[in-house]
């Protein structure tokens, strides 16, 4: 069990690595915001797996509130991306 | 039975990894940034709920049965879908209003051609060419990462 979340956890480092170097290569600023809102949810995942990994007793609240928050970086970038207009 | 439970959450959390390493993967495949928004879904429409789910199943095994964490884990489930679609939604929207480019392999383009007028939905006999409907979001992506791909 502890290879299957360790390899999970590589995955997920894969994904962020991938999307940075997305982020580095892309040029207009949607593409930008889409991709922090990957690594956003990436990190979450790491972050699932380390406490599973270290059965701390509360990692359903770690993915509970973060997917309750998640939305708050994207509705500010998005509203950087129109400078304020609705 | 504890054997199955293992499996169970081995695929949740594996697959749930490897459905947003796709997405990752496949923000370089994608031309515009609206794709690019379009192909994130598959990660946190099913990869994080799968790893919530296997995440529920193994706080299952290990500590029992809490009315809370079924709780938290369903609100947890369903907000991930929601939320997240919302935000795209929202981030799609800014993108398109803030004169982002959207790519001509883009399809189906409503959002650049008005109904009917997509020439390449009706066959482009109308003698409709390419720069007819082009507003101010209409234009070629610049293909900076990807010049081999047509």
């Amino acid at each position: 069990m502890t290879v299957v979340f360790w390899f999970a956890i590589l995955i997920f480092a894969v994904a962020i690595a991938v999307g940075l170097v997305r982020v580095a290569s892309a040029k207009d600023l949607g593409s930008r915001a889409i991709i922090g809102d990957l690594v956003y949810f990436a990190a979450i995942g790491i972050l699932t797996l380390i406490a599973m990994l270290t059965n701390v007793s509360i990692m359903l609240d770690v993915i509970f509130l973060s997917s309750l928050l998640g939305i708050l970086a994207t509705i500010a970038l998005s509203r950087i991306l129109t400078r304020g207009h609705r | 039975m504890t054997t199955v439970v293992d499996v169970f959450i081995a695929f949740c959390v594996l697959s749930g990894s490897l459905l947003v390493l796709v997405s990752a993967l496949a923000m370089f495949r994608a031309k515009d940034a609206l794709s690019r928004i379009n192909v994130f879904s598959p990660a946190t429409g099913l990869g994080m709920p799968l790893v919530v789910l296997g995440c529920y199943a193994y706080t299952l095994q290990q500590e029992g049965f809490s009315v809370y964490r079924l709780l938290i884990a369903i609100i947890a489930f369903f907000s991930l879908i929601i939320v997240s679609s919302i935000a795209s939604n929202t981030l799609s929207r800014s993108t398109l209003l803030s004169g982002s480019p959207v790519h001509r392999y883009t399809r189906p383009n409503r959002l650049a051609y008005a109904q009917g007028e997509d020439p390449r939905e009706d066959g482009a006999a109308g003698g409709r060419g390419f720069g007819d409907a082009q507003g101010e979001t209409q234009g070629d992506a610049q293909d900076d990462d990807d010049p081999t791909a047509s």
